[in-house]
């Protein structure tokens, strides 16, 4: 009896009751004062701020909702080129969604940078620890709320301008209004300035550093920003005071030590870390941080996937836009309608023939070798066979006949799932400011200058110069063709045609694709292009509408892009 | 022979069984249950007698002169009790004997009458356990007799056409005609409502009769019968108030979703793993997640509490409280049950797929519209091609493959055996049991496999008279074996079905060389077996240590503890392989061997985790009964810590597969990884109940918990949840008895409490960062942290408050029994983040949960029964039906175009539709009536419901029903007949819908199959009088036009089985052999849902339910 009361007071006083027991401090993380006083923790908490940069390593490729690709697929990137884009699935194409969205809409991701850096900011405004580089990273994160807001204005316009950071008690009672394109551009100016003296002036494609903001970044952005203020779409009056700025900005980098890489091919598919004199910036990958994009749109010959469902072949529309070796384009585009242009010599049973060389370097076609590897894409007459890559062999073989080659590794690295490529995302790159320069002159009327700027360009892989009689109206089809051969698959073709707004005529063509049709008897083929897809755009979408479902949580405050 | 031979191996089993348990046996010397091994000759009784009080406690009691005992016998007795050897010993009509709780044993002349007498046993027809105590008597005399402990009895013989009758408490009184049998064997039926029947609650048990809380229980028995391998399907329709839906039916994989009463409250952030939904499941005392596992036959009962009587466990039971009670050692001497079942397994529906031709001809069709239907069209399958699929006549370019049936296997095994020993003392009474469970994949090629072993040790041992102390020690081995590529998050199934169902049949799957081909994206489901393993060695263990003291010098004082610990073990081994597949090549007309997606080189990955839980609490009750007032106090206290943490090693570039074990990956620091993290929680609570009855006719009870969660901040921790409930037995008062004589029992009862719940992620009050999210820059890693969930400092508890008023009757002895209950919720501070209506553009990282959801929830519960016996034919009948309605009161929404398109005032989980009216069949109706852009003919008709001639997201309504049924019902039949016995459980819901977002798709871009139900008279060129929507019909969200009534009524299970007669036992020294075969998911009938098993919840890719026929032997000894 008495042990057994002893035993039980033993326990009780053992097991005694404690509020303590529910003082548990978390182990899986780190609280924010410990952040805030940590300088590598700090630089680490700043590196983060980087992924607020999109790159076009994705699943969807953003050329699949412009006329560079045949989009096979209704949903997703789908709904651009269908023209079923609304308000309400605008999100279908965020850059959060699983399969990137082709990198279109924009928002979520803009804002929770804008707000990282916010919070970046005036904690080094406050902060009494000796950061070695403050001034460089706080200069780096201005450069990127910089970035963030000129992804914005591309797509909406003007935007609310947010420098401070709200919690969450002031989540309800604030409200946004959108400040004015040209109030956003200033503020995009005031960050780059203030920016620019804390920056190194540039970082070589193969040094470690490559990637963060440097001087020269800052001056390509620069440069791409006020071509972009300058545009039409933004400048219908066509104020030659902005096209001037445009030409200022380009030419601050035209001799700043960047020459154009020899090899076009060679320009984009060698691996991170590879010395790359054009590259202004870029985002590069790591073996732990890959990319897939040969094996998302290389053909199923390698397993690839044609760009997931076939959806990202180049389209007949962009092969039909390279020039022959002699300069002059195939065809010529009058009042909207397509012409042959006979003084080119395309010979339409030939296609392939004498072109220029940045079709080899950008399409695979039929009869082309890539990595060693013929690809055929013909059918026989009788039905009966057809070529390895053509798209009855299989699904993920792009039904237009053509394979994206620009990105795709050389032979000397191998294609497969496994392999963790690592070519680096071009955002900004020598040739662009040349074609950026190129523009603003020829607004300024120096067609000289423009034509001049062109053929840098054209000379890197051989192509002749536009002779001195191309000029006026027909400079500018050249022009704008230039840039679209020259920076096919890029990220640059959504934004160019809603800038110049000749969208509504381009992309209201329907897209083509190459039916090759091989003789059984004579084994002579017999190229056809067949439309592929029915395209549709509406005047509205030369920009973007903010979701309708942010519009109705921010209770009407922010208005909805005109005509949404 | 043979028989001798099956005897000897018997015994020798039974012994060794013996010595096994030896130690617990030992101390039963002083049992009835002793047994006698002897030889006796010519000897005189009084010798004889003498004999056994010298070699046992048995001591006896007789009048010399009455009773001959000096009679010389010969006997031979073996292992046989004391009973059996006194009716052996002296003639049964001439002496009667009977023994008492101190072994003393009264022997006496039968003086009432020189008639022989009858004898007879009783045993539980669920458990074969004899039944003690059974009132056994002649109706129209005094005559009676009443069992021992061996359910045994001798009744003076009755006149031939005489009823016997018997009764016992908590079973259905029997009554048989005596045909002059000498031998009188009984099968007594529980009564499941039986009134004196004890009900585990919180804490401790009452009694159904005097219960005023909502709870309903359904016994283990009741659970065994469904040959079902996760014995939580088995609930489903068993118990009124639970809604269970088993949507997947994947080995090891098939948790069913459960709910008590509906959805009361809404978890706002689906992507962590926390379902602020579920209920609480207490298995013995504490807190556990293996319910599904467990071994049914160590199932005593389940208990659900629904209402107040929940908040004795305060803080987590918000959604009610499921409490699993485990068997305990009974009395009496050891029971061997045996078990062994078999069951066939197949899925309970297939969808069906299109073949080639018809895909062909949908993919045309769809590729047709996309190219703004040209007038020249050049098909993307000519009809050459087309030709071929249906003939059959290539298989290689042409083939046309069944996925479906490519991968079925059919029928897959299932094994479970069961292994039990039971029994004990007055002073140790012990339950050792073993089982196992052998489940197998559904799919060729799919290494899915599940096995389960299940071991429990339960000891009670009386210390002393007043002390009570036991162990409840259960180990658990789950090992479950599936494909890598399952691996992921919760689509885990999607991947392998999309691969089987949505395959195009124009691919091949195996060529007819017998190599195999890629399938879908190179994902060919007879691929998977190549493509390496993701193994668990789950090995929990679970024990919990209990003392139980009645304090000696208070009466009526006790003082219960328990202190439990859990912990959890569990070791997943993921082996990738590179794999390989077969593609013809047209051009070299040779079989290209390929490498598909995965790996490049062997990779290994080893994940240990440990989750541990310790639990104790104390408890000081007290009962008293002073005059008609009966009271009974409990008060406890109780802290809970549980902590979790993992590690995992990672290698790559393997020489070979053939040693999977971590070292024998390559060494390069490149190919290597680990990581590894840990977590704690705790808990510390109060609680307490008080009951008071007058008379049992008018009931009151009290409770309540002091609950602190370390989910919340400092101060805001600690939360109080009080409940009462009061009953009323309107039966038990004189006029009601008099008036109403044919009711037996009438019970109105009340209760309100209010319940707590803090089921979501921890330290939401603080704001941390976690470590990722890294950035490349030169091609080098940088490391990078970010930002958690934003802080919310304000963080506490949600609050559930909760009615309840029942009424329970049972009239005509239990002809007709009434159970019905009417509730109502209130829930509010509902954690939910705010994620609807803060703009993005604020920039918030993830959102914290903040009190701010309200929901009220109604419903009632109804259960009518019926029961009788016929002669040898005893059956019973119950019917249960539950509705349950949540109705949102407040929530954060996104500020929504038009009213209907409100969450509030809907039930929890509504979704948003726009309403489909139709398709479009002509280009006059397309153009008459508005359409979102890229609409054609054959689309779906979307109605314009607010009229403004656009349509876009306003025209979206949101809809009453989710997939979460508002009634579900059961209708179970049991029946025995003689040897025979029968239970038939149909069990169905309604006022349910699921949305398909698969069922859509058909002739799509992105070459995925179509259920044959979605082609059927879909809109084409040529059909313009279709009335499904054309191939690649473009909706702009999810429309009517796939919103499914989930409807269904199936007959879940069904058991028939036979009990040899005992004679055959007796010859084999066993004491009861039962044969039954039984069915699962035996018949379904769906009201619209007819391609795939209605249980699911929305698309039909997912690993099915299964349909099981079980063959099964139960032998006790």
């Amino acid at each position: 009896m008495k042990k057994i009361l002893i035993i039980t007071a033993l326990m009780w006083s053992l097991f005694s009751c404690s509020d303590k027991i529910l003082d548990i401090s978390p182990t899986d993380r780190v609280s924010e004062d410990a952040v805030w006083a940590d300088e590598k923790l700090i630089d680490a908490y700043h590196t983060e701020l980087y992924n607020c940069i999109m790159h076009g390593h994705i699943i969807n490729m953003q050329s699949k909702t412009t006329d560079e690709a045949y989009c096979s697929i209704t949903f997703g990137p789908g709904i651009i080129p269908n023209g079923s884009v609304t308000a309400d699935n605008i999100t279908d194409v965020e850059n959060t969604q699983w399969h990137k969205g082709g990198n279109i809409y924009y928002w979520a991701t803009g804002w929770q940078y804008v707000r990282k850096i916010n919070v970046f900011l005036d904690k080094m405004g406050t902060t009494t620890l000796d950061i070695t580089n403050k001034s460089r990273l706080v200069a780096e994160a201005r450069f990127l709320r910089a970035y963030i807001y000129f992804e914005f204005i591309k797509r909406f316009g003007g935007v609310p301008i947010i420098t401070t950071t709200y919690d969450l008690t002031q989540a309800t009672g604030t409200s946004f209004t959108r400040a004015t394109f040209d109030d956003c551009v200033n503020f995009i100016e005031e960050d780059l300035t203030a920016a620019f003296p804390d920056l190194p002036v540039t970082y070589a494609a193969s040094d470690a550093d490559f990637g963060r903001a440097t001087q020269d970044v800052v001056k390509a952005m620069r440069s791409r920003l006020y071509l972009y203020v300058a545009s039409p779409l933004w400048n219908p009056s066509h104020d030659l005071t902005k096209w001037q700025k445009a030409a200022d900005a380009a030419e601050a980098l035209l001799n700043s030590g960047y020459s154009l890489y020899p090899d076009y091919t060679k320009l984009f598919n060698q691996p991170s870390k590879t010395a790359n004199s054009e590259l202004i910036w870029g985002r590069t990958f790591s073996s732990t941080n890959y990319q897939q994009t040969p094996v998302n749109n290389l053909g199923r010959r390698y397993g690839a996937y044609g760009g997931w469902w076939a959806s990202n072949g180049p389209s007949q529309n962009l092969v039909d836009d390279y020039d022959m070796t002699n300069g002059e384009p195939p065809f010529i585009w009058v009042n909207g309608v397509k012409t042959d242009n006979p003084a080119s010599g395309y010979n339409p049973q030939m296609p392939y023939d004498n072109r220029d060389p940045r079709l080899e370097a950008t399409v695979i076609h039929d009869g082309a070798y890539y990595h060693g590897d013929l690809h055929e894409m013909w059918i026989a007459s009788d039905g009966n066979s057809w070529g390895y890559d053509s798209y009855l062999q299989s699904g993920d073989n792009p039904r237009g006949d053509y394979i994206l080659k620009k990105f795709m590794p050389g032979i000397e690295e191998a294609i497969s799932w496994q392999e963790p490529y690592t070519q680096p995302w071009p955002i900004y790159r020598l040739a662009e400011i040349y074609l950026n320069y190129a523009e603003a002159k020829f607004e300024l009327g120096d067609e000289v200058t423009c034509r001049q700027y062109i053929k840098l360009v054209r000379a890197r892989v051989g192509m002749p110069e536009l002779p001195a009689t191309v000029t006026g109206e027909t400079l500018r089809a050249r022009l704008y063709n230039e840039r679209r051969i020259e920076m096919a698959f890029e990220e640059q073709r959504f934004w160019d045609l809603r800038r110049w707004k000749i969208a509504s005529d381009v992309e209201n063509r329907p897209i083509y694709g190459m039916q090759i049709i091989k003789d059984v008897t004579t084994g002579v083929k017999t190229y056809t292009p067949v439309k592929l897809l029915q395209r549709t755009f509406l005047e509205k979408m030369y920009l973007l509408p903010i979701s309708a479902t942010e519009i109705r949580k921010n209770n009407g405050s922010i208005t909805q892009t005109p005509d949404w | 022979m043979k028989n001798k031979q099956l005897k000897k191996i018997l015994l020798i089993m039974k012994l060794s069984t013996f010595f096994l348990f030896f130690s617990l046996i030992s101390i039963s010397a002083e049992t009835f249950s002793q047994k006698f091994t002897f030889e006796i000759k010519g000897e005189s009784i009084k010798d004889v007698l003498t004999k056994i009080e010298e070699s046992s406690d048995y001591k006896f009691l007789y009048r010399s002169d009455a009773i001959d005992v000096n009679n010389q016998i010969t006997i031979n007795i073996n292992d046989e009790n004391i009973g059996s050897i006194l009716s052996r010993i002296f003639d049964q009509g001439d002496v009667i004997y009977k023994i008492f709780d101190d072994n003393l044993v009264v022997i006496s002349k039968n003086t009432t009458s020189q008639q022989q007498s009858v004898t007879g046993r009783v045993i539980d027809a669920s458990t074969g356990e004899p039944v003690i105590g059974v009132n056994v008597s002649i109706e129209g005399t005094t005559t009676g007799a009443i069992t021992d402990i061996n359910g045994n009895f001798i009744l003076q013989r009755p006149a031939k056409g005489a009823t016997v009758s018997f009764s016992s408490i908590g079973y259905i009184t029997q009554k048989v005609i005596y045909g002059d049998e000498n031998v009188i064997d009984i099968k007594f039926i529980p009564d499941v409502l039986s009134l004196q029947e004890v009900v585990v609650i919180g804490y401790g048990t009452q009694k159904k009769a005097t219960l005023t809380g909502s709870i309903v229980n359904v016994g283990g028995e009741e659970l065994t019968k469904s040959p079902m391998a996760n014995v939580t399907n088995s609930l489903s329709g068993k118990l009124p108030g639970l809604i269970v839906n088993q949507r997947n039916g994947e080995p090891g994989r098939d948790d069913p979703s459960i709910h008590i009463r509906g959805t009361g409250t809404f978890d706002s952030n689906t992507s962590d793993d926390i379902d602020p939904t579920k209920p609480l499941i207490i298995i013995d005392g504490v807190e556990r997640d293996y319910m599904s596992k467990l071994n049914p036959d160590d199932i005593e009962s389940v208990s659900v509490l629904k209402d107040a009587s929940a908040a004795i466990y305060g803080a987590r039971a918000a959604n009610g409280v499921i409490i699993v009670t485990t068997k305990s050692g009974k009395l009496g001497k050891p029971v061997f049950s045996f078990t062994y079942n078999t069951a066939f397994q197949h899925p309970t529906k297939v969808p069906e797929m299109l073949d080639a031709v018809a895909y062909a001809q949908v993919y045309n069709e769809g590729d047709y519209y996309r190219q703004g239907r040209p007038a020249t069209y050049s098909p993307a399958y000519s009809d050459e091609a087309i030709q071929k699929y249906r003939d059959g006549s290539d298989p290689v370019l042409y083939p046309n493959t069944n996925w479906m049936k490519e991968v079925l296997k059919p029928y897959s095994l299932q094994k479970r055996l069961g292994l039990s020993v039971n029994g004990g003392t007055e002073a140790v009474r012990y339950l050792i049991s073993f089982a196992t469970l052998d489940q197998n994949s559904d799919f060729r090629h799919m290494p899915t496999s599940y096995k389960q072993y299940n071991m429990r040790i339960k000891v009670d041992v009386n210390l002393t008279k007043d002390l009570i102390i036991g162990a409840n020690l259960n180990a658990l081995i789950n090992d479950r074996h599936y494909t890598y590529v399952n691996n992921g998050g919760t689509n885990y199934n999607e991947t392998n079905f999309y691969n089987i169902l949505l395959a195009n049949p124009t691919l091949p799957a195996i060529y007819p060389n017998g190599l195999l081909a890629g399938g879908r994206m190179g994902q060919s489901p007879l691929l998977l077996d190549q493509r390496g393993y993701d193994k668990f060695e789950d090995t929990p263990l679970y024990s919990s240590f209990t003392a139980s003291y009645k304090v000696p010098f208070i009466k009526g004082l006790k003082i219960d503890a328990s202190f439990n610990y859990d912990l959890r073990n569990q070791f997943e081994k993921t082996l990738i392989l590179p794999y390989y597949y077969y593609e013809y090549n047209v051009l070299t007309q040779t079989y290209d061997k390929k490498q598909a997606t995965g790996a490049s080189t062997v990779e290994l990955t080893d994940l240990y985790s440990k989750w541990t839980t310790m639990l104790y609490n104390y408890r000081i009750s007290y009962e008293k009964t002073y005059d008609d007032h009966h009271i009974t106090a409990m008060l406890g206290q109780e802290q809970q810590k549980n902590s979790y943490s993992y590690a995992s090693a990672y290698r790559k570039n393997f020489v070979s597969p053939a040693i999977d074990q971590i070292n024998a990956g390559s060494n390069a620091p490149a190919d290597k990884n680990n990581s590894g993290s840990a977590t704690a929680s705790a808990y510390n609570n109060y609680f307490g109940r008080l009951n008071y009855d007058f008379k049992s006719k008018y009931l009151a009870e009290f409770l309540f918990r002091y609950d602190g969660s370390q989910n919340f901040p400092s101060g805001k921790r600690y939360g109080f949840f009080p409940g009462f409930s009061l009953g009323w037995r309107l039966s038990e008062e004189g006029f009601f008895k008099n008036s109403v004589p044919f009711v037996e029992n009438l019970k109105l009862r009340f209760s309100h409490g209010e319940i707590g719940n803090d089921r979501v992620a921890q330290y939401q009050y603080l704001q941390s960062y976690s470590f990722g999210q890294n950035y490349v820059f030169g091609g080098n890693d940088a490391a990078g942290i970010y930002a958690n969930t934003m802080p919310n400092p304000n963080i506490t508890w949600e609050v559930s408050k909760k009615t309840d008023l029942g009424m329970e009757a049972t009239l005509w002895k239990g002809l007709l029994g009434i159970d019905v209950t009417l509730w109502k919720e209130k829930r509010s501070n509902i954690l939910a983040a705010r994620n609807l209506s803060i703009p993005a553009i604020l920039g918030f990282s993830s959102l914290p949960n903040e009190n701010i959801g309200k929901v009220d929830n109604h419903g009632f519960e109804l259960v009518l029964s019926h029961r009788k016996s016929i002669n040898k034919l005893t059956y019973n009948i119950e019917a249960n039906t539950t509705f349950a309605r949540s109705k949102i009161v407040y929530m954060d929404e996104t500020p929504q175009a038009e009213p209907y398109q409100n969450q509030t005032g809907l039930p929890v989980g509504a979704a948003l539709y726009y309403k489909a009216d139709g398709i479009f069949h002509t280009p006059e109706e397309l153009a008459a009536y508005p359409h979102v852009s890229g609409t054609q003919v054959g689309d779906i008709k979307i109605l314009d419901l607010n009229g403004d001639n656009v349509i876009d997201s306003k025209d979206q309504f949101r809809f009453d029903k989710t997939n979460t049924p508002e009634v579900v019902f059961g209708l179970n039949i049991g029946m025995q007949y003689g040897n025979f016995d029968l239970s038939i459980f149909f069990q169905g819901q309604t006022r349910v819908y699921n949305y398909d977002s698969y069922f859509g798709s058909l002739g799509t871009s992105d070459f995925n199959n179509a259920v044959t139900e979605r082609a059927k008279n879909h809109w084409t060129v040529d059909n313009t009088n279709g009335t499904m929507p054309r191939a690649d019909a473009y909706q702009p969200g999810s429309t009517t036009m796939y919103l499914f009534d989930a409807t269904f009524v199936r007959l879940k299970s069904m058991e028939i089985g036979y009990t040899l007669p005992k004679s055959i036992g007796a010859k084999i020294r066993l004491d009861d052999i039962r044969v039954y075969a039984s069915g699962y998911n035996l018949l379904t009938w769906a009201k619209e849902i007819k391609w795939c098993d209605p249980e699911n919840d929305g698309s039909f890719l997912f690993y099915p339910q299964l349909r099981i026929i079980n063959l099964g032997i139960n032998i006790k000894f």
